[in-house]
C-alpha cells in the first residue's frame, strides 16, 4: 500500500495513522464476517446431510 | 482532491459500506420476506430459514449498493440524499460498484446452495430488476418510474415464500401486489413534499411531471386498488378473520387519509400535513399487514 501512495502523493502521518486504523477496523469486521460464514455453512452442511440420510 | 484523499476515498470505512446498503430500506425488505417464509405452508429448518433471510437482505443491499453507484450524481444534488458516502466524498464510485456486484453474487450463491435454486433465480431476478430495470433504464426516463420499479421491492415476500415452498402460488403473488399498489402511494406522498428535491435533481417524478393535484388523484386511485387487493386474500379464503379485520381496518384509514390528500391544495412542502401522515402511515400499514399474514398463519396452525 505504501509502495503505491509515495510513487504517487505521500500521505501525511495523520493521514497514513488514519489510514492504517481504517485498514485495521476493516480487517477486524471482516475477520468477524468470515467467522460467522464458516459456523453458518458448518450448521448448513449438518442440516444438509441430516436431512439427505 | 489530493491523491492521500483519493487513497482514503478507496479504503471505504466500515460504517461507509453498511450505509450503502440502505439499512432503513433493508429492515422492510428483511420483515416482508420474513413474513413471506413465515406464512408459506410447509416447513424450513431454522438454519435454512435464516440463511434465506440473510441472501435476501444481502441481495437487497446489494440492489441498494448498485442504486448509489449509478445515482451518485442525482443524491448530490438532493438535500436528502446528499450525505450518503459517495455524493458525500467519503468513498470512490469503484469501490460501490466492486461492492455491489459482489454481494450480489455472493446472495444469489448462498441462496442457491443452501436454500434453493428457484429462489435463487428469483433473488437474481429482484436485483437485476432493481439495479437495471428501475435504476438504470426507468427512474430516469419516465413518470411511471417507481410504478414498474416498485415490483423490485414486492419480491421479498414471494421470495421468502420460494424458499419454504421452491414454487409461487397464489398468496405470495397477492402479497407481491400488495408491495406493488402500496409503492405509489406511498412514494408519491414523499415526492409531494420533496418535490423541490426530484426536480433539482431532474427526476422525472409524478409530482414533477404531471402536478401535484394529478399525483394527489392518483394516489386516491391506487389506494382503492391497494384496498382490493389486500382484502383479497381472506375474501378468496386464503387466510382467516385475524388478516380479514386488519386488512379491512387498515384499508379504511388508508383510504380515508388518501380522500385527505386528494382534497389538499397546499404547495407547501411545510403545509402538507395530509401527505406527510399518509406517508408515515403508510409504512406502519405495511408493517401490519404482514404481520397479520403470519399472525393469521399461526393461529391457523
Amino acid at each position: 500500500m505504501s509502495e503505491i501512495d509515495e510513487s504517487k502523493a505521500p500521505m501525511s502521518s495523520e493521514e497514513q495513522k488514519a489510514y492504517q486504523a481504517r485498514q485495521k477496523h476493516r480487517s477486524v469486521i471482516l475477520a468477524g464476517i468470515l467467522g460467522f460464514m464458516v459456523v453458518l455453512f458448518y450448521l448448513i452442511t449438518f442440516v444438509k446431510i441430516g436431512s439427505s440420510s | 482532491m489530493t491523491t492521500a484523499s483519493h487513497t482514503m476515498q478507496g479504503l471505504a470505512s466500515a460504517k461507509d459500506l453498511f450505509a450503502l446498503t440502505k439499512p432503513r430500506v433493508m429492515s422492510l425488505v428483511i420483515f416482508t420476506a420474513l413474513c413471506g417464509l413465515l406464512a408459506a405452508p410447509g416447513s424450513i429448518h431454522p438454519v435454512i430459514g435464516f440463511t434465506a433471510i440473510l441472501a435476501i437482505s444481502l441481495g437487497a443491499g446489494a440492489s441498494a449498493a448498485l442504486n448509489q453507484w449509478y445515482e451518485s450524481d442525482i443524491d448530490a444534488v438532493m438535500k436528502r440524499t446528499s450525505e450518503r458516502p459517495l455524493p458525500a466524498g467519503r468513498m470512490d464510485r469503484e469501490t460501490a460498484l466492486h461492492f455491489g456486484v459482489g454481494l450480489s453474487v455472493f446472495s444469489v450463491l448462498l441462496m442457491g446452495v443452501a436454500v434453493n435454486w428457484f429462489s435463487a433465480i428469483f433473488l437474481a431476478f429482484s436485483i437485476f430488476f432493481y439495479a437495471v430495470v428501475y435504476t438504470i433504464w426507468l427512474k430516469r426516463s419516465t413518470p411511471q418510474n417507481i410504478v414498474i420499479g416498485g415490483a423490485a421491492g414486492a419480491f421479498p415476500p414471494a421470495i421468502g415464500w420460494a424458499a419454504v415452498t421452491g414454487d409461487v402460488t397464489l398468496m405470495p403473488v397477492l402479497l407481491f401486489a400488495i408491495i406493488f399498489f402500496w409503492t405509489p402511494p406511498h412514494f408519491w406522498a414523499l415526492a409531494l413534499f420533496m418535490n423541490s428535491d426530484y426536480s433539482k435533481a431532474g427526476v422525472p417524478m409524478m409530482p414533477v411531471v404531471a402536478g401535484r393535484q394529478s399525483t394527489r388523484n392518483q394516489i386516491f386511485g391506487y389506494s382503492l386498488v391497494l384496498a382490493a387487493i389486500a382484502i383479497a386474500p381472506f375474501a378468496l379464503g386464503l387466510t382467516g378473520l385475524v388478516y380479514g379485520v386488519a386488512a379491512i381496518v387498515l384499508s379504511v384509514v388508508f383510504c380515508a387519509l388518501s380522500v385527505s390528500v386528494a382534497r389538499s391544495k397546499t404547495t407547501v412542502p411545510e403545509d402538507m400535513v395530509a401527505e406527510k401522515r399518509l406517508f408515515k402511515f403508510s409504512i406502519l400499514y405495511l408493517f401490519v399487514l404482514f404481520a397479520a399474514v403470519v399472525a393469521d398463519r399461526m393461529i391457523v396452525a
